[in-house]
């Protein structure tokens, strides 16, 4: 690859978040910690039946994986608009909308791949039977990638706005619905030895379309929101 | 081709014409509202028969429907104004959008609220999670989350810019809200009344229906003119036509 070319520039930036993420491991560490904490409340919360816990398992795991990662999303470009290299990744002569979906890319395997790995301690701890582990891992490889695109567009918007925690969760939230439905719905549908290609078919087309828009959404946002 | 209507659109875009034109028209707006509006109630409530199965307390569709309409439709409006303040960067349609947010959440949640009312003595239960009413509740959320945005930025048009940007990527919702009921066959019954073909609906039922439905059009128009003046207003603050306003001048007309 020659220097500067924008195969280059890409491997690049994704190199310098995860180092900049390596550096920082306890960071990564935290989505993971507040799943497991969220998990152990349920039992103490609505009691420990392993029959009622099995029925909750797959739409709990879910809801706490997307809070999860609408908790990380919040810093996922504040660093680099707080130093300014957000304005220097905006001046490249690289499309902006493939440098963000690097760092969309980079943000996924370090908050989202942890919380995968996880998830099947957490769903077996809430007592899902093992059988729908494999769909589950399936829907969570499927639904985190969607989850991060959708959710980069709305941080991209709030990039220039004084608060933005709450807001988020706010704009978000109505927007990830579909997702949690075909996720969970496939999970359900395993448990009950049904067939779950469906909504995991419709996952993945929605992954799709996501990958290839989202990051042109999220550029033009970020160009909005940073007023250039 | 008369050129007077383009060139006066065009006029329309400068904020002071707008603030003027806006005065003229909402206190007509306003005033239809309020007569279509107690003509529609009086139809509805005290001329119309009551309903075979329902009794009388099908009357709260002569509120509920025009109102989930009116979510709908604010929708609509704001998405194209939206798409033409961030395409072509005219502030009275960035305006115009982020104002008309406030609006749509109080129809949504009036509509949310009607059919709550109406569900628990029919349905025998406040919520349920049918499509239609959870793809409102999304759409009430949505336009929380716009009205949020907007105000979240100490700039305002830089704000009515990620806001519009919101408005486009929610549209999404709207035909789900649409076309919830003829897609998932849940508990909310499907449409009765219908632009093409016949509706199921008896004609003394219809007409106040419909007359609500404009008077709801009317005071849309009333309210969003009233806050867009105010915005304006705020946002054009050290201009000099909102002094000569504020000082009672009559200033040079830019029109």
């Amino acid at each position: 690859m020659t220097p500067g070319s924008t195969p280059a520039a890409c491997a690049a930036l994704l190199r310098r978040d995860l180092t900049l993420a390596w550096r920082r491991r306890g960071d990564i560490a935290m989505p993971v910690l507040y799943a497991v904490i969220v998990t152990t409340l349920f039992p103490f919360a609505i009691g420990p039946e392993p029959a009622l816990l099995a029925r909750i398992a797959g739409g709990v795991v879910f809801v706490i994986v997307l809070l999860a990662i609408l908790l990380s999303l919040d810093h996922l470009f504040r660093g680099d608009i707080e130093d300014g290299s957000m304005e220097l990744l905006m001046l490249a002569p690289q499309p902006l909308a493939l440098l963000v979906a690097m760092k969309i890319l980079a943000h996924w395997i370090t908050s989202s791949l942890p919380l995968i790995v996880v998830a099947p301690v957490l769903a077996s701890m809430l007592k899902l039977p093992p059988e729908a582990m494999p769909v589950l891992v399936i829907a969570l490889l499927l639904s985190t990638p969607l989850l991060c695109l959708l959710g980069a567009v709305l941080v991209a918007l709030t990039a220039g706005s004084r608060r933005s925690g709450m807001l988020l969760a706010l704009m978000l939230l109505p927007l990830c619905v579909p997702v949690v439905i075909f996720a969970a719905g496939a999970l359900a549908a395993a448990q009950e030895g049904l067939p779950w290609v469906a909504p995991i078919a419709w996952l993945g087309a929605g992954l799709a379309m996501a990958l290839v828009l989202a990051p042109l959404a999220c550029a033009a946002a970020l160009r909005i929101a940073m007023d250039t | 081709m008369a050129n007077w209507v383009p060139l006066w659109l065009h006029r329309l875009g400068s904020p002071p014409v707008f603030y003027r034109f806006a005065g003229a028209v909402r206190p007509w707006a306003f005033g239809l509202a309020l007569l279509l509006g107690a003509v529609a109630l009086y139809g509805g409530l005290v001329v119309a028969p009551a309903d075979y199965q329902q009794g009388d307390a099908y009357r709260i569709i002569f509120i509920h429907v025009p109102s989930a309409w009116m979510s709908l439709f604010i929708y609509g409006v704001m998405a194209v104004a939206a798409f033409i303040g961030l395409v072509w960067r005219i502030k009275i349609a960035e305006v115009v959008a982020m104002e008309s947010a406030p609006v749509g959440a109080a129809f949504t949640l009036i509509t949310l609220v009607t059919g709550s009312l109406w569900g628990k003595p029919m349905w025998g239960t406040w919520w349920t999670w049918d499509a239609r009413l959870t793809s409102e509740l999304v759409l009430l959320f949505i336009y929380l989350g716009i009205v949020g945005l907007y105000h979240s930025f100490e700039d305002r048009r830089q704000g009515a810019r990620a806001a519009a940007f919101l408005v486009l990527v929610g549209a999404v919702n709207v035909p789900i809200v649409h076309f919830s009921v003829n897609w998932w066959n849940t508990l909310h019954q499907g449409s009765t009344i219908r632009l093409l073909g016949p509706s199921h609906i008896e004609a003394s039922m219809l007409w106040p229906l419909l007359t609500m439905m404009l008077a709801t059009k009317c005071y849309y128009i009333a309210s969003l003119f009233a806050r867009v003046r105010a915005d304006l207003i705020a946002s054009e603050g050290g201009k000099a036509w909102v002094r000569d306003i504020a000082l009672g001048q009559p200033g040079n007309d830019p029109a």
